[in-house]
């Protein structure tokens, strides 16, 4: 089976490499975290997101493969990386030490999330809409916990309150490329796979976030104002950030020489 | 602050002290809680209590049960009475036997 | 109570925090409790870079959920050691960052390759795992109490490090080869986990005697090996011909000491081998990229606990 080529995919296979695609990467980022987060507990709040987060990508490569005939390996281990959607905002790194660039980056993707996974609850193709109820219920932790650290490090002010700022002011941009659209927007919403158009969902989020971090006293860019990156995601465009990410998480893969990987399901999962 | 963490396995059951989280507040411990100590074991809830506002008193500040005799207050003190007509009765009696023999009073 | 009591009545989980312990105990008991604590975190500092390397979803699903065990153990066995009221938690978190704190062998040497997967996940955990189940039985009750939950967890650890092993090893001519290798690079250091023999160990004594340890190193290198030894034959790996391994009259395996780099192991002991100055420098890198967020959380609390407001 080849692997997925953006261009030439079926209005359901785009939306599922959307949602896996996103879900994944982000993934791989809250996992820098380990080992180094400033808490024993803050470590492994973030490790179970991680944990969720990649559980969420499985569920959807998953049904690639059942519906689709993509292998794991065309998905992930051998797929060139201009063939993947995810958003840039999740294929950015994380400066170090900044545990605000994580939770801002968590809080815009989580809503968006939310807003996604709501409009795809009844969706038209039944395995995917089966499907959203599980992933919706561990998103809500993944937004309680964001909201909570923002609550926080804006409330003392100072240093912590900048250090949020500078994140939504470098991160807002991209996260504008969650709603890019796909060659296939419009069959999308025709077919029903989705009962919402990215305009509207990228409108009531955008009531959201603006509304919540100016009640943190956070100053959100104005979208019609912000300097466009190049890189949209969901074309295949991304930055160098994710060619570097690409490359390290694959590596062992091509030394090795594998070409089945690794599954570890017990027979009820 | 430290924040004692119990945890309820079956809705129904008691809380038990499972662990402790760091945390600001209550509301942070409670998220920490569900991980630290909620991702493997069957739960149902989790308590969190500030470590500080846990009282202790133990064996050694105080005689559990007191010394003098109170015997009194156990059924299996009332031997020459058949309990075996009630159910509940003799189950509760059971029970104290077991107990008793915990506390070493057997 | 005095350090003789505590020696007549030292038995497994005898001794709790509403216990009034000698400060030798309590001291000793730390020490154990700090090293086993750092060990979770340095040993995690090898573990996270095999999540980004792992080849397969399910693998790197494995591999997280490991480093977080770890560091949930460590925020266990830090507690436990906090109970002795010898030192903080935050006093062993900076004492580790300085470089006083003490931490097992393995973990002084980085990592850059998913061969070495096994060897730590297998091979060490292994020997980890097998030093934990005795220290069920240790005196000091918070400290066996973590050891129910650590051991609970760590099963499938060994078994997924196991499984890593397997795939290598069943793989091409070249990864054999290649762990090969590495195994033989690995398996000295693993044979030094259990410190030097009874003899050579300055606190071993006492904490035997005060049944804060139960079994000496030299059992646990026995078990270790009688249960290693086949697992690693099993796979195709070839067990060094140095250290040599021999059998005793009484049917224990032992090693000659003296084909082990001691001089190596004393000096990582004292966090001076160019592993331990690249494993601490890059934890205190780390540490104070992120100390502004445990300050924030400091400011969160203290302003928390001035105002009115104080529980909600």
């Amino acid at each position: 089976m080849a692997q997925p080529v953006p261009g030439d995919l079926s209005p359901v296979e785009a939306q599922l490499l959307r949602l896996a695609d996103d879900e994944y990467v982000l993934a791989e980022r809250y996992t820098e975290w380990q080992i180094y987060a400033p808490t024993p507990e803050a470590d492994l709040a973030l490790a179970n997101i991680a944990q969720d987060e990649f559980g969420h990508a499985r569920l959807w490569f998953d049904l690639l493969q059942d519906e689709f005939g993509y292998e794991e390996a065309d998905l992930l281990w051998e797929r060139d990386p201009g063939n993947f959607l995810h958003s840039p905002l999740v294929e950015l790194e994380t400066p170090d030490g900044d545990w605000a660039d994580t939770v801002v980056r968590s809080y815009l993707y989580d809503v968006a999330e939310r807003l996604r996974l709501d409009a795809l609850a009844d969706s038209s193709f039944d395995p995917l809409a089966d499907r959203v109820r599980k992933v919706q219920s561990e998103e809500g932790y993944h937004r309680e916990h964001a909201q909570s650290w923002l609550d926080r490090l804006t409330g003392g002010g100072g240093d912590a309150h900048q250090r949020v700022q500078s994140a939504v002011d470098r991160l807002f941009p991209h996260a504008l490329t969650l709603f890019a659209p796909t060659a296939n927007e419009d069959e999308i919403v025709a077919a029903g796979v989705r009962t919402r158009s990215l305009a509207d969902v990228r409108a009531d989020w955008l009531d959201e976030v603006v509304q919540y971090l100016e009640s943190l006293d956070v100053v959100v860019p104005d979208p019609s104002a912000v300097t466009r990156p190049d890189e949209v995601g969901r074309d295949g465009s991304h930055t160098g950030d994710w060619a570097a990410l690409h490359e390290e998480f694959t590596a062992t893969y091509r030394e090795l020489g594998f070409d089945d990987p690794a599954t570890l399901r017990s027979e009820n999962a | 602050m430290i924040w004692e963490v119990f945890r309820q396995e079956e809705a129904g059951d008691r809380h038990t002290h499972c662990g402790n989280v760091h945390a600001p507040d209550r509301e942070m411990a409670l998220l920490f809680a569900q991980i630290q100590h909620g991702r493997r074991m069957q739960t149902n809830s989790l308590w969190v209590a500030p470590s500080d506002e846990i009282g202790e008193v133990d064996a050694d500040e105080t005689e559990f049960g007191g010394t003098t005799d109170k015997s009194y207050r156990w059924a299996i003190t009332y031997n020459q009475i058949d309990a075996s007509f009630a159910e509940e009765v003799a189950e509760s009696e059971a029970e104290q036997e077991e107990a008793a023999e915990k506390r070493g009073d057997v | 109570m005095d350090i003789d009591d505590v020696k007549a009545r030292a038995g497994p989980r005898e001794f709790s925090p509403s216990d009034d312990l000698p400060l030798e105990y309590r001291e000793a008991a730390t020490r154990m409790l700090e090293f086993h604590a750092n060990s979770e975190v340095m040993g995690g500092y090898l573990d996270k870079e095999f999540t980004r390397m792992a080849p397969s979803l399910d693998r790197k699903l494995a591999c997280t959920a490991k480093c977080q065990d770890e560091i949930g153990h460590a925020q266990l066995l830090y507690r436990a050691a906090e109970t002795l009221g010898v030192k903080t938690r935050e006093e062993m978190l900076a004492d580790l960052t300085n470089g006083e704190g003490k931490f097992l062998n393995c973990f002084h040497y980085p990592v850059d390759s998913w061969y070495e997967a096994p060897m730590i996940d297998f091979f060490v955990d292994g020997a980890a795992m097998r030093r934990q189940a005795t220290l069920k039985d240790t005196s000091w009750e918070p400290y066996a109490h973590a050891m129910d939950k650590v051991c609970f967890e760590e099963g499938f650890h060994v078994k997924h490090g196991e499984d890593i092993l397997r795939e290598l090893m069943t793989s091409s001519k070249a990864n054999q080869e290649r762990t090969q290798e590495v195994f033989e690079e690995w398996w000295p250091r693993m044979l030094q986990f259990f410190g030097p023999t009874n003899d050579e160990s300055t606190h071993n004594d006492f904490a035997q005697q005060v049944g804060l340890k139960t079994v000496s190193n030299d059992e646990l290198r026995n078990s270790f090996l009688n249960m290693y030894m086949p697992k690693a034959e099993k796979y195709g790996l070839e067990i060094p011909e140095y250290p040599r391994i021999f059998e005793r009259d009484d049917g224990t395996m032992a090693v000659r000491e003296d084909d082990l780099d001691w001089d190596e192991f004393w000096t990582i002991a004292k966090n001076d081998f160019e592993g331990s100055h690249e494993q601490i420098g890059s934890r205190r890198r780390r540490q104070e990229a992120v100390e502004w967020v445990r300050e924030s959380m400091t400011d969160w609390e203290t302003a928390g606990a001035d105002s009115p407001q104080a529980a909600d």
